[in-house]
């Protein structure tokens, strides 16, 4: 008689099939009760522990004892020609059966019942096309589909429903980002950016792009001084996968050392391609260090070289701790999804991860600016480079607006003020640019000269504030403000044309400009703008003695005169 | 594969693994089909090819102009003459000269650009809709009647030399691909720089510039492509009426001949000695735009290095953390085009991270790829396809291309994506056999400290060198 004819006859296989069974089934129950009624986060895992424990027990008292008409007696012990184990055994299927029903039924109901058991957000009425979306846009009115709701963790979620294509793009905005920073960390924020992908306690670094790809997904990731943006896109059919993995990343990140010092190379090589081997952006790092002398937006986004060195897995625990919790992070999710949805599977997967206390407030003010500050950058150039920049306001601040439509009337374009007089008429510069920061605390307007040659950086500085003074003087002509509101009217078509362009706007006003809703209140905000208005804003801000002007050229060669 | 943690669905990940299997393809990107929308298509008399589609989703129109020519019609040792041409057409036309077109534009918030590449010079534009009829006069004021003022050639000729320099400064890894293409292409119009070198910039005179234009500019080199929130009758007619009278150009389109099989084994040292960092481009021949296995070459691509978790990323950035990035790019123009590999790397690593993209290149070639890749690769190419036909301007993008190359759009684009699913491990094995180069096909093109690097670079082949000041990117007289 071989073991396993055995094992048949004492029907220890039935029992083992049957304990398996009604495990899965009990694990079920315990992750349906958890996400349902709050239990903590590690119940099935208890569950699934207590089962496996309980599995061997099961067995050799399966395979020790046995049923008879008198109760439970030990097989050794039984008559074979009286055992009634085919009886014990009919039960067993019966039972197994009867399992395989009870399973069935609950993984159909699971796919039933969740949307009642939670109650979900109020459907939107009829799903409108995207011109009705577009016009309601432009009349100012919040498209009737956008839905927004805060867990009880306080996670913020944005969901703007929009079938087009069969693809979803998702953000979620942590506040986190260089203002957050000081001597010692700088660049962590971005450092951190990177071991978002790098690993859990679920999965193996690697494992999440992995498994994001194999799905259909792409991703990336932007720091900046403010804010922390994690950025997917993927078909439809990945949106589960995709909320189990961000929400695994969001709960259960590892620091590894080894993957903390391959990464370490990552970010050096990053910083050595955008700063040390790029003179613009050399020079763009020595602005922000210049401009700013209290306020942390002074500090590089990537870090300083002697940080990225030195930060230590202590440091990163402790900022993800702090910053990467719900209740600083906004989450946008655009494309071919409901409401509804989106609501249940931000409440199974986000919903079990713990607020924290919210991070301490960024304290310093930027004094004000009493006099125009200069430095130098003497480098190795066949193009010398003028930056200048103006201190200005924060996102928020009332002149933000102004401000922007400013900028595309003087370095917007081919037929902006400063690229026709510096440009065109005067071939002082090559290129010109601008670039406004929109952030929590008050940032920089920022213009980007490349010169040509032989051109003498003080001249085209020169040349450069005779127009700013112009502006401030006479400011802008009706026909300019037109064009400068036009352009800014483009863009805002140009953003709603795409599910990104979409999720990352939604995003930018939530967190920036005091609501989603803002977005749409855009175009009538700027037709409400008056010559009045920019000139002001531009008094204001385009003083010399609020500017700061950096420079970087070839060293003065002693033979060169 | 199926060592999966991690919960992708509703049902916990113990009962996952047992009931379910791996989870991994959860989705399979089964709807990711694309059916191309339907576009009018009409031929006019002198040769002008008209698409016209409908998108209604937003008031926005986009417009894309292409000429046949391009770079490759530049004249030897004037490259860059195309591409001034182009950027001439942006400074002034019809009664506007530069000034007055650029305010034409940006005054109500339309773009428009036009640039040369290899084969053809593209006009692209986007409008509000509402501006249509502005955007066409600019666009055949453009064609018909520029001005390419000699004052206007003289200020742009310049600045182009100076977007070289200023490139060299700040963003030297933006010239690997002209260096590489110089080295690669070895005197084929392929090689030419697009934008021109400093040196081939002072050979172009204002008179080259009219020949273009009388030569390699008409009628029978264009086509028109509109998607919009437009009608596609008025469209049509308002078409028709702009460029119905084109001529055409003076010169015929000759075909351009095959690259000559590339000698390997070379290497292209350019001297930054101020460079804390090593770029490197290793690569060979590739494949024209007909290959016959597309999907299967997509797959391999995306696999060896298109994508985060390509084998060249994973090993030169995930694993050991020597780049920011690593990948492989497949140029597939009307003749044969090029396969790429690039990168870049602290100076002292430079050796450690090239051998390791060559060993890379070797595992490909000697394993191939499993079914788990295969699958992973078709749902990554799958999933981001919709994604490229979401806007007017790709869509009027997507319909001229396909013009432009011949491509019929049913079998191109919307048999795509059962194409990919019908790929396997053994075509994609056939495919890296005949497409991804042996070792002794390879040229190398290396930009960084040559002080540092001179030496160990001369390992991979017989140098030839340039300094970054250079005036010119490659080492052929006579094409620049």
């Amino acid at each position: 008689m071989s073991l396993y004819s055995e094992l048949r006859r004492r029907n220890v296989l039935k029992v083992a099939s049957l304990y398996v069974l009604a495990g899965l089934l009990i694990v079920w129950l315990t992750w349906v009760a958890r996400t349902q009624l709050g239990l903590p986060p590690w119940a099935e895992e208890f569950a699934v522990v207590l089962l496996l424990v309980g599995f061997p027990v099961a067995i050799i008292f399966a395979w020790v004892y046995e049923i008879t008409p008198s109760g439970l007696k030990k097989a050794i012990e039984v008559d074979q020609t009286q055992s009634i184990v085919f009886k014990t055994g009919q039960k067993l299927n019966a039972a197994l059966i009867v399992t395989v029903g009870l399973a069935v039924v609950a993984m159909v109901a699971d796919q039933l019942l969740p949307d009642l058991a939670v109650p979900p957000p109020p459907e939107p009425p009829a799903e409108p096309t995207v011109a009705d979306v577009a016009d309601a846009a432009l009349g100012g009115d919040v498209p009737g589909e956008i839905v927004s709701f805060t867990l009880g963790n306080g996670l913020r979620v944005i969901v703007w429903p929009d079938n087009d294509i069969p693809n979803v793009a998702m953000y979620n905005f942590v506040r986190a980002g260089g203002r957050n920073e000081y001597p010692g960390i700088t660049g962590l924020s971005h450092f951190f950016e990177h071991m978002m992908f790098n690993g859990t306690s679920r999965l193996e670094p690697g494992e999440f792009d992995r498994i994001m790809e194999a799905n259909g997904g792409a991703n990336n990731a932007y720091t900046s001084s403010d804010v922390t943006v994690y950025q997917d896109w993927f078909p439809r059919s990945a949106l589960e996968v995709i909320f189990g993995l961000e929400s695994d990343r969001f709960a259960n990140l590892a620091f590894d050392d080894d993957v903390i010092e391959s990464e370490r190379g990552v970010v050096q090589s990053e910083r050595r391609s955008r700063v040390d081997n790029d003179n613009t952006g050399r020079l763009f790092e020595q602005m922000f260090a210049s401009a700013f002398i209290a306020h942390p937006y002074q500090f590089p986004v990537i870090g300083w070289p002697s940080d990225i060195a030195a930060w230590t897995k202590d440091d990163l625990e402790t900022f993800y701790r702090r910053y990467y919790a719900p209740n600083n992070c906004t989450l946008i999710v655009v494309g071919d999804v409901t409401a509804a949805e989106i609501y249940q599977l931000t409440q199974n997967y986000f919903g079990p991860i713990p607020p924290q206390d919210p991070p301490a407030p960024v304290r310093t003010v930027e004094p004000p600016q009493t006099g125009e500050r200069r430095f130098v950058i003497e480098t190795e150039a066949q193009t010398p480079l003028l930056h200048i920049a103006f201190h200005a306001g924060s996102a928020a601040d009332p002149d933000t607006l102004p401000l922007e439509l400013l900028l595309n009337v003087l370095a917007e374009g081919d037929s902006s003020r400063l690229h026709q007089r510096l440009v065109e008429r005067e071939s002082l510069a090559i290129s010109i640019g601008s670039y406004q920061q929109r952030g929590f605390d008050p940032g920089l307007i920022y213009f980007y000269m490349t010169l040509t040659p032989e051109t003498d950086p003080a001249s085209a500085e020169a040349v450069f504030f005779e127009e700013l003074a112009a502006i401030v003087a006479d400011g802008v002509s009706d026909a300019e403000l037109r064009k400068a509101k036009n352009i800014l009217l483009a863009d805002h078509w140009r953003n709603l044309a795409t599910i990104d362009g979409k999720a990352e706007a939604l995003g930018e006003h939530e967190v920036f400009a005091g609501g989603y809703e803002s977005l749409f209140e855009r175009p009538g905000s700027v037709e409400a703008l008056s010559v009045d208005a920019l000139r002001e804003a531009a008094a204001r801000v385009f003083r010399r003695g609020n500017a700061t002007i950096g420079v970087l050229r070839s060293p003065a060669s002693e033979d060169e005169s | 594969m199926n060592s999966l943690r991690l919960r992708p669905s509703k049902v916990p990940a113990v009962l996952t693994a047992v009931v379910l299997g791996s989870l991994l393809f959860a989705g399979s990107a089964r709807a990711q089909s694309v059916s191309l929308p339907e576009a009018s298509r009409e031929q006019l008399d002198n040769g002008v090819v008209l698409l016209v589609n409908e998108k209604h989703e937003v008031p926005l129109v986009g417009i894309e102009l292409v000429l046949r020519g391009g770079g490759v019609r530049d004249a030897e040792g004037k490259a860059g003459t195309a591409s001034l041409y182009a950027g001439l057409l942006e400074r002034g036309a019809g009664a506007r000269d530069a000034a007055a077109f650029a305010e034409a534009i940006e005054s109500v918030g339309g773009r428009l650009s036009a640039s040369a590449e290899r084969e053809r010079i593209r006009i692209s534009a986007e409008f509000l809709a509402r501006d249509f009829p502005l955007a066409l006069e600019l666009l055949h004021d453009m064609l018909s009647a520029p001005t390419l003022a000699e004052t206007e050639f003289d200020t742009l000729r310049e600045r182009q030399s100076n977007f070289i320099l200023a490139a060299k400064d700040s963003d030297p890894g933006a010239l690997m691909p002209t260096y590489a293409a110089g080295f690669l292409f070895a005197g084929h119009a392929y090689g030419y720089p697009l934008a021109g070198s400093e040196n081939s910039l002072g050979s172009i005179s204002h008179a080259d510039v009219l020949d273009y234009h009388a030569n390699e500019v008409g009628g029978d080199r264009l086509i028109v492509s509109v998607s919009g929130n437009i009608d596609t009758e008025e469209v049509l007619a308002q078409l028709r009426q702009a460029f119905g009278d084109l001529a055409p150009a003076g010169r015929e389109l000759v075909e351009l001949p095959e690259p000559a099989r590339a000698v390997g084994q070379r290497v292209l040292l350019i001297d930054k000695p101020d460079a804390t960092q090593t770029y490197f481009w290793i690569g060979s021949l590739g494949v024209a735009i007909d290959y016959p296995e597309r999907p299967a070459l997509d797959i391999a691509n995306t696999l060896f290095g298109g994508r985060f978790t390509s084998m060249l990323n994973t090993a030169l950035r995930v694993e050991s953390g020597l780049t920011y990035g690593a990948r492989s790019v497949l140029i597939r123009p009307s003749k044969t085009g090029s396969l790429g590999i690039s990168s870049y790397t602290r100076t002292d690593a430079s050796v450690e991270a090239i051998d390791m993209a060559l060993g890379v290149l070797r595992k490909l070639r000697s394993e191939g790829i499993d079914d788990d890749m295969l699958r992973s690769a078709q749902n990554y190419l799958l999933g981001d396809f919709p994604t490229r036909f979401e806007t007017a301007r790709q869509l009027a993008r997507q319909f001229a291309m396909l013009e432009f190359y011949g491509l019929d759009g049913t079998t191109y684009i919307d048999a795509y994506a059962d194409a990919l699913r019908a790929v396997t491990t053994e075509s994609v094995a056939r495919v890296v056999a005949s497409v991804y180069p042996a070792e002794d096909e390879l040229v190398f093109v290396i930009l960084g400290d040559a002080a540092a690097i001179r030496e160990d670079m001369s390992r991979y082949g017989p140098l030839q060198e340039l300094s970054i000041t250079d005036p010119v990117f490659t080492t052929f007289a006579t094409v620049e």
